[in-house]
């Protein structure tokens, strides 16, 4: 069962993970969503696919009122991104979504109309909710060709997307990265193969370096703190992407 | 089958997400509950051999604080099971919706989509009677809350009675008897109007 967990709380201003399932089934892939409050707005990060929409809303609601999620982000296109597009909208057609604009009219065969979507340009662009102040950081190639994390400069969070993720096995199912050297053997391969460009990846280390993150939180695996975040963006950096084919 | 068509189910997870929020609230209160019956049990102790009357009305309603705290906990369970199924129920609406737009395309597309048609409407039966029994058990659980509510309310009104013979403490016991009164009012009150909203 999908829960929802704070990892940050400052006041009206907090995260919440809505953590990996280990009672899901086995042939889906186990993913994080994120939600960003602030006062009575919220902000949900890579809402899932279609098939994990019941245990997502139903994780959230325990918690908060879902009807204070205003806004989406999806970090790029894919389905367990995305997918459960339709079935937000069905129950609050008002929300807005926020993507790249190169997604603009693909993430439609997943539902909404021209009014839902909000496109972010190739450079980013800032995100106010409830006057907090988010940006929407590029991370193209990585591995979406269109793609995008969220930085939250005040909680100093970087919500990465599929950078960083790591496919646990089931008995490692902590909220938190405990053992950086033990966890990070089960990221390697995800980034040889998702991540196909070296170019943009040492791009995407360098910028990100240069921000405050306490938290790096993938949408797959478990979240960065402290130390870590720095050893993760280093360990990235030195790895050769681009190169996981199975021979 | 037709009133589990059409937008009626997206209603009925926003009928689902509002009783949520009564009761999450509801919860919220309850839990004060426990605290000020603590604290009820401590300033009868203090006041000693006056206010041995309030003494025992505020350890009943400490029995009661722990009884409402499990009602509470079975509240949470049921409508989280409630919340869960509505929100599948969204799914399995959008995949009807799909099918229905091929069959309005003429009698070929309708027998070639019949096989498809009868398995979802299969699983949204099945859904709706998950639906129904979640409603039913949230229910039952309101009403056995309900009930519990009275109790309480009577011991809040008992431990007011009890507090006049409390001596030079009888000001704090009256305080402490009327806050109980005031929670158990407030639970009783909303959940009173739930029962109303989804007797609808």
């Amino acid at each position: 069962m999908k829960k929802l967990k704070f990892i940050y709380e400052n006041g009206p201003h907090k995260w919440a993970v809505v953590a990996r399932d280990p009672e899901k089934p086995g042939y889906l892939i186990d993913t994080n969503e994120y939600l960003v409050l602030n006062g009575s707005e919220a902000l949900l990060a890579d809402p899932g696919g279609m098939e994990i929409f019941s245990a997502v809303f139903s994780a959230i609601s325990a918690e908060i009122d879902p009807y204070t999620i205003r806004y989406l982000f999806a970090s790029h296109q894919d389905p367990d991104i995305i997918s459960s597009l339709a079935l937000w909208l069905n129950f609050n057609p008002d929300l807005k979504c926020y993507l790249s604009w190169l997604w603009g009219s693909f993430i439609p065969h997943f539902g909404g109309t021209a009014e839902t979507f909000i496109a972010i340009p190739d450079e980013g662009m800032s995100i106010s909710l409830g006057g907090l102040m988010l940006e929407a950081v590029p991370a193209h190639y990585l591995h979406s060709s269109g793609n995008f994390n969220l930085y939250d400069r005040k909680a100093k969070i970087l919500f990465s997307g599929d950078v960083g993720a790591a496919l646990l096995p089931p008995e490692e199912n902590g909220l938190f990265v405990e053992n950086f050297d033990r966890h990070i053997r089960h990221a390697r391969d995800f980034h040889r193969r998702w991540m196909g460009s070296n170019a943009a990846k040492l791009n995407w280390c360098e910028r990100v370096s240069r921000l405050d993150i306490d938290m790096l939180c993938p949408q797959h695996g478990a979240i960065y703190r402290g130390e870590d975040v720095k050893r993760f963006i280093d360990w990235f950096a030195a790895l050769e992407v681009g190169s996981g084919i199975r021979e | 089958m037709e009133e589990i068509r059409g937008n009626s189910h997206a209603a009925d997870l926003r009928r689902v997400v509002k009783a949520n929020e009564d009761i999450k609230k509801v919860i919220r209160i309850s839990s004060g509950v426990n605290l000020v019956a603590l604290n009820a049990m401590l300033i009868a102790k203090r006041s000693g051999e006056r206010s041995r009357g309030f003494a025992v009305v505020s350890s009943e309603l400490r029995v009661f604080s722990h009884k409402l705290d499990g009602a509470m906990s079975g509240l949470g369970t049921l409508i989280f099971e409630l919340v869960s199924d509505a929100a599948a129920m969204q799914k399995q609406r959008q995949e009807h919706g799909h099918l229905l737009a091929i069959v309005a395309q003429g009698k070929r597309m309708r027998e070639l989509v019949a096989p498809a048609l009868a398995r979802v409407d299969e699983r949204i039966s099945g859904t709706v009677q998950e639906i129904g029994r979640d409603w039913q058990k949230l229910s039952l659980q309101l009403n056995r809350v309900l009930q519990l509510c009275e109790t309480g309310g009577s011991l809040a009104r008992s431990a007011k009675i009890e507090a006049v013979y409390g001596g030079d403490m009888s000001n704090i016991l009256k305080q402490v008897a009327s806050r109980i009164e005031e929670t158990v009012n407030e639970i009783f009150s909303t959940l009173k109007l739930l029962r109303t909203q989804l007797a609808e």
